[in-house]
């Protein structure tokens, strides 16, 4: 069977990624107002001892799962993935490549799509066919604003989307897997593997706190903090932060909030001076009830909160902390 | 050996930012640029390189208009030894392949060991020119790097941002590309003597007739990379806002807080 859409199966620690699913929801969906066959859609698993993964993702959405297996792609490298993505790419020639937008996914794709002399679509929030013609959407500067793109004549037109853009399939499905050699050896690389590691490890778990108030760039300085500080200790809650405040050292990084940092689910989260951007976000959209307080009124962080102030922090915060306690006074 | 850091200038965050007429862009007109802050980061990283004796030459590169020379200029008034600035009309609206194509030409005879990128930039936000570049010199890459340790003349070992606090370790051989993510290192501000020091650098000029690129090919490349529509965000549910003197905003939080929280 020809293939329309080639997904890459990504997978980590003997079990494959949610987002292979979720990408393999969007090729069905895809597929349907294309009008092409389930039966083109196919996925890559790149590894070593792969089959049985290979086996989960025919069992859920793939008609067919190419199985590349080497020593050499045991563990991701981008070299390594983005040989053996390219090669399949040449004989399955898809219309369509999907690769998650994850660390290693933003890492490979633009590699093959390059050697394949074609553009790449990153960080898509969407995909959808307008008028025939497949239309990636995305965020641009930072979320501010969406950004449709068309790829034109492009074979294939590679994405890499972000989590949650489409619902994970669900449907048990009989698909075939075919092992494939995977064409590389240890010694034509140039990327080699040499671990994982876990980052500094803090004396704050974000994780369990219910009640998180965050400061961002907003704040100005590492020692603007103390309002953040007071409205948490006055809430009896966590202080979080947004990347660029444990980039410039304010606050340590066990502190940051968001795709590079910790996800969190509180029961409230207050965001004071943070603009919200895709990165933030992923990381605290799970909250229960979301306050921000921002100066600009088109900031992204207003699309997630529940109540929002468009206003100066420095006034509002303070404020914010009297009423708290005035109000735990009172009760 | 040699480093060279691919920057560009973006627009400062704080711009009045406004879409254009054909609903395709930014309007520029109105935005005030400064160099890309991730890019801020890659420089600082072989500026260290260079004041531990590992990196003999730091060089910049930007391609864009007449206005990015003055990002070039920072980054020689904060220590590059000198900068090359792809500049064409045909490269107005081009797409990041063709982009990339122009800087790979432009470096590849430059006997570059690294070559140093931020993560993404922070206008566009592709995360592209870094790894085209890798792929077209047939070079090894690593994105989203957070730490960098330059092992002997011949690999480096890098660390990459993974997601849950995690970071891989990989080794990469030399030539390589590498983009760096924030909070590498705490990028050093020009000084003054940098500022002045800067006047006499060389800034040279490519043109893609340079670099051996023909501008149709730029042109049939951006076909395949077209903007229909940028818009701001779909509102959503979107919050209520709240405006009033910060007392009377403040007592309306605590109350609605309490009544979809409980925690007050």
């Amino acid at each position: 069977m020809a293939c329309k859409i080639l997904i890459l199966a990504e997978h980590e620690g003997g079990s494959i990624r949610d987002t292979t699913f979720e990408l393999l929801g969007l090729a069905h969906r895809l597929a349907g107002e294309a009008a092409w066959s389930a039966a083109e859609i196919k996925a890559l698993v790149i590894g070593q001892g792969v089959a049985g993964l290979a086996g989960a993702v025919a069992a859920r959405g793939a008609a067919e799962v190419i199985c590349a297996e080497a020593d050499a792609v045991k563990d991701y490298t981008s070299d390594g993935y983005a040989r053996v993505i390219e090669s399949v790419v040449r004989t399955e020639t898809p219309e369509i490549l999907l690769i998650g937008h994850t660390p290693n996914g933003w890492d490979c794709a633009p590699l093959v799509a390059a050697g394949l002399g074609v553009p790449i679509a990153t960080e898509c929030s969407g995909i959808a066919l307008e008028r025939g013609r497949p239309l990636f959407t995305r965020k641009a500067f930072n979320g501010k604003f969406i950004q449709v793109l068309d790829l034109g004549d492009a074979r294939p037109k590679v994405a890499t989307v972000q989590k949650g853009a489409a619902p994970a399939f669900a449907t048990a499905t009989i698909g075939t897997v075919r092992s494939v050699p995977a064409g590389v050896d240890a010694g034509q690389l140039r990327a080699t593997f040499a671990g994982v590691r876990a980052g500094q490890a803090g004396a704050v778990d974000l994780t369990q706190a219910s009640i998180i108030v965050s400061g961002g760039r907003g704040l100005g300085a590492a020692e603007k903090f103390a309002i953040i500080r007071e409205l948490a200790a006055a809430l009896g809650g966590q202080v979080g932060a947004s990347r660029p405040v444990t980039d410039m050292g304010w606050l340590p990084h066990e502190h940051q909030v968001g795709s590079s940092g910790v996800t969190v689910n509180p029961k409230l989260y207050i965001a004071c001076g943070i603009s919200g951007a895709i990165q933030h976000i992923v990381g605290m959209k799970g909250s229960g009830y979301i306050v921000a307080i921002n100066k600009d009124p088109d900031a992204p962080i207003f699309g997630v909160a529940d109540v929002g102030v468009v206003g100066d922090l420095f006034e509002i915060v303070p404020a914010l902390t009297g009423a708290v306690k005035e109000a735990k006074g009172r009760s | 050996m040699k480093a060279v850091v691919l920057v560009k200038q973006v627009p400062n965050t704080d711009s009045p930012f406004r879409i254009n007429g054909a609903g395709t862009w930014v309007d520029e007109g109105n935005l005030t640029y400064s160099l890309n802050d991730y890019d801020r980061y890659a420089l600082e990283e072989v500026l260290r390189l260079k004041d531990a004796g590992r990196v003999a030459e730091v060089v910049v590169l930007t391609a864009g208009p007449e206005r990015a020379a003055s990002a070039l200029r920072t980054c020689l008034a904060t220590g590059a030894d000198r900068a090359l600035h792809i500049k064409d009309d045909a490269l107005a609206g081009a797409d990041p392949l063709s982009v990339a194509r122009a800087v790979a030409a432009a470096v590849k005879d430059g006997e570059f060991s690294l070559i140093l990128a931020g993560l993404q930039a922070d206008d566009d936000n592709y995360m592209q020119i870094g790894p085209f570049v890798a792929r077209l010199l047939d070079r090894p890459c690593a994105t989203a790097v957070t730490r960098l340790e330059s092992k002997d003349g011949a690999t480096v070992r890098v660390e990459r941002e993974l997601e849950n606090n995690r970071l891989q370790i990989v080794d990469l051989m030399l030539p390589a590309v590498i983009t760096v993510q924030t909070g590498i290192n705490e990028p050093r501000y020009p000084s003054l003597k940098g500022i002045m020091a800067a006047k006499k650098k060389e800034i040279r000029t490519l043109t893609l007739a340079d670099l051996g690129i023909d501008p149709a090919s730029v042109a049939a490349s951006a076909a395949r990379f077209r903007t229909v529509r940028l818009a701001p965000p779909p509102k959503g549910k979107g919050a209520e806002i709240l405006s009033g003197p910060a007392d009377q905003i403040a007592r309306e939080l605590v109350k609605r807080i309490r009544e979809k929280t409980g925690v007050i």
